[in-house]
């Protein structure tokens, strides 16, 4: 491995390494996006608001960070609703606290920071920025608890009907023994999934995670990170530089799912029931007392779910609904586009879920000029589009409601079979209404419900001049060692230095790929990666010399140097990292952050000792014409002889 | 060459190592009662405070000291004089006297801890309500988990150690290098007790660092002694350990050195929160250096003899 042409090796991979990194140190734009209400405002109004940012932003941003805002003191134009910040180094801890310090004014969910043009290329626009955890910057932590009671009892809901069929064909004493047989395993299935082991609240857990990350990433928020307690049967969820969001937390628990259910068959037996009663409490005078007003009032009280799912399954006992139905509030808007969103009259469904959310995706919010309202259109997945077909080909004539959380918000009779995978809602909507609707059909519904658990401001465990100080120590460290090195092995040192930076770069640029999130331990990492690379290059140096002082010839001196400390460099890494791997597999929080870097810096450690080391060395002594190699200390060493 | 007797002094060394464990836990549990509460591993009060431009942090940290609180004071931003404190568990009792001598016009009747401790605040520093950000009582980020985890990790780690090196070298040496760690982290845990420096997350980063440190160390030395003994059985075991800790003294030596000067730095520096972890982390390495020769090196030793006399 003498030749020239392996250089292209490492400076390739330099180049890709700056390129990964250059993000962070390019100046950046970041929109920050006015909220839409604040145009409605009186002027006085909103020129509080933006003096209000304004005055901010001198004080804290204005003189040193060198960053840029425009337009400056006014309110943007309503039709480029946004402020850009240029600047460099904007973390998302001052994103966050910008947004948050103007929450009047500034809608937080979808500031943005434009990427980079590598960003674009190589990641399709998602952030190639180096991560900072909450150790470092502070943020806010939720923790939130999986309701897994609430779980099981809508799997109960779904496996409903095909239940009663098993338990009415185990009765019947026509039934074959074979198909008994069937109905017996197929009820055993479907009860041990009632049955939640840890193994299975985690794959839901894992499901509530990924939408929740989802969710944040459509949010916007910089940097969120998502991460299960599988000791709590909980997610946390950390989020740097964000002291306190309501807005968010509302997000991150949305439980709402999207489902399909049939009516009860024509003619309404169990509604028909309800309205009587209801008309002849009209025709007594006595509205207030109806259910359809009860509930209306329990839910401008915002008297909350519960007590909603109460009053409901009070109905159904009212009326004694069989356990295959339930009874719904069927949700609509009164005469006008702009009334509110109300509970209108009651209708009962088949417990049964006939087409779940997990159906159904890509959902597109759009407005429907003919009947002028919001409407969400939505394809459906392969096994979906095939389920709606069934359904409508066997359900002619009969009502097919949309549930969205625990509303009906449409209730259309089905006409013809439906194919193609193709279909839309169309409710009275508000935009929002639709948005969000599309929103949960396309990202998916959470599992199980989420119950904050606990959502506490994390201060960072360093104030900001402890970090600037470290940073600056850690780099003077660097600098000195890398001067000792020189000082005390000459040109080996400096060749050592050369590889310890690249060393350094392609760790960066790696742990930049693999999005990692940048904390105290794992600063540390980084640190026991430099003091092992500069380690490896001082055991091949001693080695060398103890070679030349041997009486070799130089290029043999640098070869056996490299052999013989091969499987010591080896061993010690190889050791350290079963180590890391093993804190990484078992650890948590610190522990891995610390553990991925250090394994991370292992593997590019081994690349820069063993190969460009070498590499460089071995290049420096056979082609560049070098034939005294100093390993020995300037001022003290004697003089080395060596044999060219 | 230099020709230093490393081993010579192996029963020295090795008591005097358990000694010094053995002080720093008695001294730790006996007249501490254990290790420093820490607002990381056990919880605690936490404000975050905007003082007025001429209180500094020296003001806040005698303040506390002379009243006898456990308080972190952290620096949140320099422009706007912010800043979190971090109060212990061990402190309530002083904060509820501390309390209850203030004037009762200037007092609110409050029992949460946090409540009083906001308040004892704003009349020491006569603080407006809007200057106090924040008031949490908080958990423990890292903690009794952290504990339980720690263990199983550090046993398993050195299990895993033991096999591999065993498989590469020689079991003396595997048992040799696992007990030394052993020591490297019983040792800083002694110090850190004995010192009732507050355990935090980036003092486990240190001691993670350490610990890499220490197995690096471990292998090269032992990695030499492996080498020098191949077909030299008549040798005494005890020369080729010091023949070879002499061969990589002068690495050990370099290496120590630089891993110390960015340590250094980081105390020199002035990083007030980062000192705990710079000086459990020279400590640490000092250790690691030092048990590589005087404990891990007589241990294999101590071993070699064993299993000679047992098949003589």
């Amino acid at each position: 491995m003498q030749s020239y042409r392996l250089l292209i090796l490492p400076f390739l991979i330099l180049a890709v390494s700056f390129t990964i990194l250059y993000p962070n140190f390019a100046d950046r734009d970041l929109k920050i996006v006015v909220r839409e209400d604040v145009y409605a405002l009186p002027e006085a109004e909103q020129k509080i608001l933006v003096n209000a940012l304004f005055e901010r932003w001198a004080k804290d941003y204005g003189k040193s960070s060198g960053w840029t805002i425009e337009p400056t003191g006014t309110l943007p134009p309503k039709e480029n609703p946004f402020y850009t910040v240029k600047g460099r180094f904007i973390t998302s801890a001052k994103i966050n606290q910008i947004s948050q310090e103007n929450q009047s004014l500034v809608s937080e969910s979808k500031n943005k920071l434009e990427p980079t043009w590598i960003e674009t290329a190589i990641r399709g626009g998602k952030s190639l920025s180096i991560k900072l955890g909450l150790d470092l910057q502070g943020g806010m932590r939720v923790v939130l608890k999986g309701d897994f009671d609430d779980y099981t009892s809508k799997l109960k809901d779904l496996y409903a009907k095909e239940l009663t069929e098993l338990n009415l064909t185990l009765k019947n004493p026509t039934t074959k023994q074979e198909d008994k047989e069937k109905a017996k395993s197929r009820l055993a299935e479907i009860e041990s999934s009632f049955d939640l082991s840890p193994m299975r609240k985690i794959v839901e857990l894992e499901k509530a995670k990924m939408i929740i990350d989802n969710r944040l990433t459509t949010q916007n928020l910089t940097e969120p990170q998502v991460r299960i307690q599988k000791e709590q049967d909980a997610i946390e969820v950390s989020l740097p530089g964000v002291s306190n969001s309501a807005a968010i937390l509302e997000i991150l628990q949305n439980t709402e799912t999207v489902e399909y259910r049939l009516e009860e068959p024509n003619p309404f037996v169990f509604k028909g029931q309800i309205a009587d009663n209801e008309r002849r409490m009209m025709d007594l005078g006595k509205r207030e007392n109806t259910d359809i007003f009860l509930f209306q009032d329990l839910v401008k009280n915002k008297a909350g779910k519960k007590a909603q799912d109460e009053f409901l399954e009070g109905l159904e006992k009212k009326y004694n609904i069989p356990k295959d139905y339930k009874v719904y509030a069927m949700w609509a808007r009164g005469n006008s586009a702009k009334s509110a969103l109300l509970p209108r009259s009651f209708v009962v469904l088949e417990r049964k879920i006939a087409l779940s959310g997990n159906d159904m995706t890509n959902a597109q919010p759009s407005y429907n000029s003919n009947s002028y309202g919001w409407m969400v259109s939505f394809t459906l997945t392969p096994n979906g589009a095939e389920k709606f077909f069934d359904l409508t080909s066997e359900n002619r004539g009969r009502n097919l409601a949309i549930v969205w959380g625990d509303k009906v918000i449409s209730n259309p009779v089905i006409n013809d079979p439906i194919a193609g995978g193709r279909a839309e809602i169309s409710g009275s909507f508000s935009e929002q209404e639709a948005i969000r609707l599309a929103n949960v059909i396309s990202e998916g519904a959470l599992p199980i419900p989420l119950s904050v658990l606990e959502m506490r401001f994390i201060g960072p465990t360093l104030g900001i001049e402890s970090i600037e100080v470290g940073v600056k120590a850690v780099a003077i460290g660097f600098f000195l060692v890398m001067i000792y090195m020189i000082f005390y092995y000459r040109l080996g040192g400096f060749i050592a230095d050369l590889s310890l930076l690249v060393n350094i770069i392609i760790l960066a640029a790696l742990l930049t790929l693999m999005d990692f999130t940048l904390t105290l331990p794992g600063i540390a990492g980084i640190i026991l990666t430099a003091g092992m690379a500069v380690d490896a290059n001082v055991i091949i140096y001693e080695r060398i010399r103890e070679e030349i002082e041997e009486g070799r010839a130089l290029s043999i001196a640098v070869t056996r140097g490299f052999e013989n400390a091969f499987w010591t460099i080896m061993d010690a890494n190889v050791t350290t990292l079963i180590a890391g791997i093993l804190m990484i597999r078992l650890g948590n929080g610190p522990i891995k952050g610390f553990a991925i870097t250090l394994c991370w810096g292992i593997v590019t450690t081994l690349f820069t000792s063993l190969f460009l080391s070498r590499l460089f060395m071995e290049l420096t002594v056979n082609r560049m014409g070098v034939h005294h190699l100093n390993l020995r200390p300037f001022f003290f060493g004697k003089k080395e002889t060596t044999n060219v | 060459m230099y020709n230093i007797n490393f081993t010579k002094y192996k029963y020295f060394t090795l008591s005097f190592s358990l000694f010094l464990i053995i002080a720093g836990f008695v001294v730790t549990f006996v007249k501490y009662g254990g290790f420093a509460h820490s607002l990381d591993f056990n919880g605690g009060l936490r404000t975050v405070v905007e003082l007025p431009a001429d209180k500094t942090r020296n003001d806040l940290e005698g303040y506390f000291q002379s009243k006898n609180i456990e308080a972190v004071v952290i620096l949140l931003e320099k422009d706007k004089n912010i800043y979190q404190l971090d109060i212990g568990l061990g402190s309530l009792d002083t904060i509820e006297s501390l309390y209850n001598e203030i004037p009762e016009v200037n007092r609110e009747s409050s029992t949460s801890a946090i409540d009083r401790f906001v308040q004892l605040l704003r009349y020491e520093y006569k603080l407006p309500k809007e200057k106090v950000l924040s008031a949490d009582q908080v958990g423990a980020v890292v903690g009794g988990e952290l504990t339980e985890v720690g263990i199983t990790l550090l046993l398993t780690t050195l299990a895993i150690i033991l096999l591999y090196l065993s498989i590469r070298s020689q079991f003396k040496f595997a048992l040799a290098s696992a007990i030394a760690l052993v020591h490297d982290i019983l040792m800083t845990l002694a110090l850190i007790g004995f010192l009732q420096i507050k355990p935090s997350v980036p003092i486990i980063a240190a001691l993670l660092t350490l610990l890499g440190y220490s197995i690096n160390d471990k292998i090269v030395v032992f990695d030499r002694i492996r080498e020098n003994s191949h077909g030299k059985d008549n040798l005494a075991f005890s020369n080729i350990i010091n023949v070879s800790i002499s061969q990589t003294l002068g690495r050990t030596i370099n290496t120590s050195f630089t891993t110390m000067i960015s340590v250094v730095a980081i105390i020199v520096g002035g990083a007030v929160e980062l000192y705990d972890f710079a000086f459990v982390l020279l400590f640490g390495v000092l250790v690691g250096t030092y048990s590589s020769i005087y404990i891990a090196a007589p241990i294999s030793e101590i071993y070699d003899l064993i299993r000679k006399k047992r098949f003589v």
